[in-house]
């Protein structure tokens, strides 16, 4: 019986470990009150300054902190997880929180079946290929769809690898 | 008289036999150098565009009897048309580029040579807009372009796919070749590509999602998302084992990106579009 209680308190308890939405500054930041670079700066954050998370735009994410609240930009972050949890906690989705109506993954349950192992001993499914190839658009397809997406064509070129790499 | 003529038919016989021996063997030595110059040739030869493609379709079936497409068609398109957008801003538009969501709840993304993508459903739920999306359909796109897979089966010392195939009819069902290759290619995606692949694809993956009109910062967000997840989740265990971590490639990415990939973003019905299209997958 206190089994049983305690296997629906973990059904009723939610599947995601949601994350603080906590970061940390890899490097002096400034807090900009809009998401632009030429925006007024709020304040400077140290290396290693803890924020909390609040949404994400474009290449900035809105923070709160004991500096200031504003906007840094996202690669001046990296997350604060640890990975000491074991097991299936869920998956944390500290860069999501902007997402509308949710703010964080349930652990999924279902049909997996990308293991190594799995990849490893897989047959073909040439029923699932020739399903594949009939989902399949062509060129002008593609374009209208671009088009009537507004998605505009950028030109630039690829940026050489650092010279580290 | 008799046992004259005999000695002579009988030298006559060895005589000729010797030369035959002779000539047979020079032929035979021959032949089997210049079979070893094709070999060596043909080794370091590319696949024909057509046997690539061949290749990569039969690794894609293999990577479907692992996790089937998920089922349902308004979502399998929608990915094939944002894909396919995507693949006209590369230097390799005319590929039959197709693009599937596997019915997988990991998190990961798979290219075949040729010019098909996977990404799992499991991934597609921990996105949170159209430019993620696009950033790794693009970084897939790149395994791609520059041939990742085929190299790293080229590479593999038990296998010269292009000399073993060479001129040979790939349509044939059940070529031993092509099934040992699709085999062997399949191995590539349980140990992973190198990891300056990866980061190559990080790299150049940014810029083609960008050229293609969505917020270059896709990418690095679904990274983002990757390292603040429990590495130890096991819908993680292959993505993981198979990549660099999420930490090292939003170092390099923070190292090229700079202030270079400001001002640009997408289309916000992109994000909405998204959104009905995420809603489709629970």
């Amino acid at each position: 019986m206190k089994r049983l209680h305690a296997l629906l308190l973990l059904c009723c308890l939610p599947l995601t470990a949601f994350a603080d939405a906590i970061a940390y500054t890899v490097r002096s930041t400034e807090i900009k009150q809009q998401p632009y670079s030429d925006a007024a700066t709020v304040a400077t954050l140290n290396e290693k300054a803890s924020v909390n998370i609040v949404l994400r735009k474009g290449g900035w994410v809105q923070i709160s902190s004991a500096q200031g609240k504003g906007w840094v930009k996202m690669l001046n972050l990296r997350s604060s997880s640890t990975t000491t949890k074991q097991g299936d906690s869920g998956l944390q989705s500290l860069f999501n929180m902007g997402r509308s109506g949710s703010s964080g993954i349930t652990v999924a349950t279902g049909v997996r079946g990308l293991s190594e192992e799995d990849l490893q001993n897989s047959q073909p499914n040439p029923a699932e290929l020739a399903k594949l190839q009939g989902y399949a658009v062509d060129k002008r397809q593609a374009e209208k769809f671009g088009g009537s997406s507004k998605l505009k064509t950028q030109t630039l070129d690829y940026v050489p690898a650092p010279a580290t790499n | 008289m008799l046992k004259r003529k005999l000695i002579i038919t009988t030298l006559a016989m060895l005589t000729s036999l010797s030369a035959c021996a002779f000539d047979f063997d020079w032929q035979k030595a021959l032949k089997s150098g210049v079979d070893v110059v094709q070999k060596v040739q043909e080794a370091n030869k590319p696949l024909t565009e057509a046997q690539e493609i061949q290749l990569g379709h039969g690794i894609a079936s293999n990577l479907l009897g692992a996790s089937p497409l998920l089922d349902n068609r308004q979502v399998q398109s929608y990915v094939n048309q944002v894909g396919r957008w995507i693949s006209l801003h590369t230097e390799r538009p005319d590929l039959p580029w197709q693009f599937g969501v596997l019915s997988s709840t990991d998190l990961n993304a798979f290219a075949t040579p040729g010019g098909t993508i996977f990404i799992t459903k499991g991934l597609m739920q921990h996105m949170s807009n159209e430019s993620e999306l696009a950033g790794v359909l693009a970084h897939e796109m790149v395994h791609v372009l520059s041939k990742h897979h085929l190299a790293a089966l080229q590479k593999s010392a038990k296998l010269n796919i292009a000399s073993d195939l060479a001129g040979q009819a790939l349509d044939a069902k059940g070529n031993p070749v092509l099934d040992k290759a699709i085999k062997a290619g399949s191995e590539v995606y349980a140990k992973g590509l190198d990891k300056n692949d990866e980061f190559e694809a990080d790299r150049k993956g940014i810029v083609i999602a960008t050229r293609a009109g969505y917020d270059p910062y896709g990418l690095p967000a679904v990274l983002q998302m990757l390292d603040s997840a429990n590495a130890q989740d096991s819908s993680l265990a292959l993505m993981f084992k198979t990549h660099p971590a999420p930490r090292d490639r939003l170092n390099l990415l923070d190292q090229i990106m700079a202030n270079n990939f400001d001002g640009y973003t997408a289309p916000t019905q992109t994000d909405k579009r998204f959104n009905s299209e995420l809603a489709l997958l629970k």
